[in-house]
């Protein structure tokens, strides 16, 4: 299958001040269209630069980054917002609701980008708050959605225009267990009802029973082969979920 | 949703900032626009008070230094003078209020009308002012304020002469805004003579009514000539020149004035701009996650740059609307209240409009544009790097 992500020796430099931060280490992988991944591994192990960099909104300092058929390093900051706007959904931890607008309005803000009319806009606002199942609190604002709810809003307001891929960063760090697990459900739906491509960073060990595919990474590096299943049975332990299946298998 | 809705929304996010900053900048507008109305309301002041045809001369040393009451004469037969009266300021104090509150002069009855043809006095009741020693011509201003009328009886106590006069009131000059009080210049030098004082020799002005515009210049140089060389030099000039020098030093002061409003409306501008700038720090996450989403840097700055632009112009067209509304009470309310009378001459033009709503989108441009583009040219990966 084609890959929708093709990350080929990327390397990441980040200076701060003197010192030299290597985010990233000659990192390639590829993932195919239409699966849910995540990228996981400790703080500082630069899942979320990756992240970043197929989501469009880092370059790396070299290597390559292939997503849906354009190569992000040659596009400039403005070309890289419009491809944004038209092939990437991003879901935040902390939901990043505006939180002067409804949920509706929310859900509508990146269509702002689109040539729709304000009618179309509207409706394709409305579907994706059914898709979430918050079509009832359309109206109401950010401050009065629980927390699980208003990252349903986000998860709307990723999906509206329809993206190639969906990013998400931490989706479920803010949220209690129960809300936790629906959010991934719906991340999974996404993939499996929509054929969306979900490229997720998460600490949440839970989200192995959901995804398809997890990448681990540590500092700077993408685990391979033995490390990377040391690494995923660490996520197991520490959790308890040694039972709960191999990555891929979603419940 | 619409950009113009995202630009509302924002604006009432924090309704007590923007309520403040709006109200300074309106406070802001409001001053400047008035300000701007005293240069026009000066000079239709000035309008309304002179005459290019009327001349008036005086001590070339100043106003307040005499020229003998015989000059008058000598005056009267400089060519192309078609009447001259002689003037002199009595400073009489209404009794009743103890100090000196309009303008009041003694002049020559038999050549009043003849030079102030333009005061519209009814010839009835200027034939009564010749005929009544003790008579008095009042101004409408200073008749509604004491709610005097024709044939009331009043006392002035003069400020410069050590006597007071009991007057007749025999006329009215028709004028709202007028505050002047005329009276008899030869009842002032009996009622001296009856005390034991010298008569009334001298006299402060001597306004000309000159028969031809055209031969105003000419007229002013004949009888200035009159008195070359003698120890009571004259220097004449128009009306309208004597008041514009009058007004002179006042919009000396108003361009100071105008230059401290200019400071302010500054000191507004920076505040405005903090303001902004306050309002887009407390946003960076929200400016990171659309940046993230794909909203341009063009699309960041116009929304922020919007923001301040329309709180700036909302603000600046209430105050333009608080001038107007101002000066229109004061201009109603002058005819009633004889303290708000030259104050009905300042008026909100359209130029005072263009240039106060100029006011507000100046303010709204450089307090929105600086903080709206830090905001918008950051990158947007370092701005995540801050809030995440």
């Amino acid at each position: 299958m084609q890959p929708v992500i093709a990350v080929e020796n990327v390397s990441r430099l980040y200076r701060r001040g003197v010192e030299e931060i290597h985010a990233l280490v000659d990192v390639s992988l590829a993932i195919p269209a239409g699966l849910f991944v995540a990228f996981m591994g400790p703080s500082g192990s630069g899942k979320s630069t990756l992240l970043n960099l197929v989501s469009g909104i880092d370059r790396p300092n070299t290597g390559s980054v292939m997503v849906a058929g354009q190569r992000l390093n040659d596009l400039s900051e403005d070309e890289l917002a419009q491809w944004r706007a038209r092939h990437v959904g991003l879901i935040f931890q902390f939901f990043n609701l505006i939180p002067v607008l409804s949920a509706r309005d929310n859900v509508a803000l990146p269509l702002l980008l689109t040539p729709l009319d304000k009618r179309e806009r509207l409706r394709r606002a409305e579907t994706a708050l059914r898709v979430v199942g918050l079509e009832q609190r359309a109206e109401h604002s950010p401050r009065t959605l629980s927390g699980g709810e208003q990252q349903r809003v986000a998860i709307a307001r990723a999906i509206v225009t329809d993206p190639d891929i969906i990013v998400a960063d931490e989706p479920t760090g803010d949220l209690d267990a129960r809300n936790a697990e629906a959010v991934l459900a719906l991340l999974r739906q996404l993939r499996t009802d929509f054929g969306k491509t979900v490229v997720m960073v998460t600490h949440d060990p839970r989200a192995l029973r959901f995804v398809d595919e997890a990448y681990h990474l540590d500092k700077g590096v993408l685990l391979e082969g033995e490390a990377a299943g040391r690494a995923a049975e660490a996520i197991r332990l520490a959790a308890g979920h040694s039972s709960a299946g191999a990555p891929g298998t979603a419940p | 949703m619409t950009y113009p809705r995202l630009v509302l929304a924002n604006l009432g996010r924090n309704k007590l900032r923007t309520a403040l900053t709006g109200g300074a900048i309106m406070l802001a507008v409001m001053l400047v626009c008035l300000l701007l109305t005293m240069p026009n309301g000066l000079d239709a002041i000035m309008n309304r008070v002179s005459s290019n045809t009327r001349i008036s001369v005086h001590n070339k040393a100043g106003i307040v230094y005499p020229i003998p009451y015989s000059f008058a004469r000598k005056v009267r037969q400089v060519d192309g003078v078609e009447a001259a009266v002689a003037t002199m300021w009595f400073g009489g104090a209404f009794e009743e209020e103890g100090k000196v509150t309009f303008p009041n002069f003694t002049v020559e009855p038999e050549h009043i009308g003849a030079v102030y043809p333009d005061y519209n006095v009814p010839a009835a009741q200027l034939a009564d002012f010749q005929r009544y020693r003790d008579g008095a011509i009042v101004g409408r201003q200073t008749m509604k304020r004491y709610g005097w009328k024709i044939g009331d009886r009043i006392t002035l106590r003069s400020t410069v002469f050590p006597l007071s006069l009991d007057l007749r009131i025999v006329g009215e000059m028709p004028n709202e805004g007028s505050p002047l009080l005329w009276l008899s210049r030869e009842y002032l030098d009996q009622a001296l003579k009856a005390r034991g004082f010298r008569g009334l020799g001298v006299v402060t002005s001597i306004w000309v009514k000159v028969r031809d515009p055209n031969r105003v210049n000419q007229v002013m140089r004949a009888i200035d000539d009159l008195s070359r060389n003698s120890s009571a030099e004259t220097g004449s000039e128009t009306e309208r020149s004597f008041f514009a020098s009058f007004f002179g030093s006042l919009q000396g002061f108003v361009k100071i004035i105008l230059i401290v409003t200019g400071l302010v409306t500054l000191c507004i501008i920076f505040i405005a701009a903090n303001t902004a700038s306050m309002a887009v720090r407390e946003r960076a996450t929200e400016i990171a996650v659309l940046r993230s989403m794909g909203f341009s840097r063009h699309a960041i700055f116009t929304t922020l740059f919007a923001e301040a632009l329309v709180l700036s112009t909302l603000a600046g067209v209430l105050g333009v609307a608080l001038a107007w509304a101002l000066t229109g009470a004061l201009r109603a309310f002058s005819g009633w209240s004889a303290a708000l009378g030259p104050l009905g001459s300042f008026m909100v033009t359209t130029p005072v409009v263009i240039q106060g709503v100029s006011l507000s989108l100046l303010i709204g441009l450089l307090a929105g544009s600086v903080p709206a583009y830090g905001a918008a040219r950051r990158p947007v990966v370092e701005v995540l790097h801050e809030v995440f």
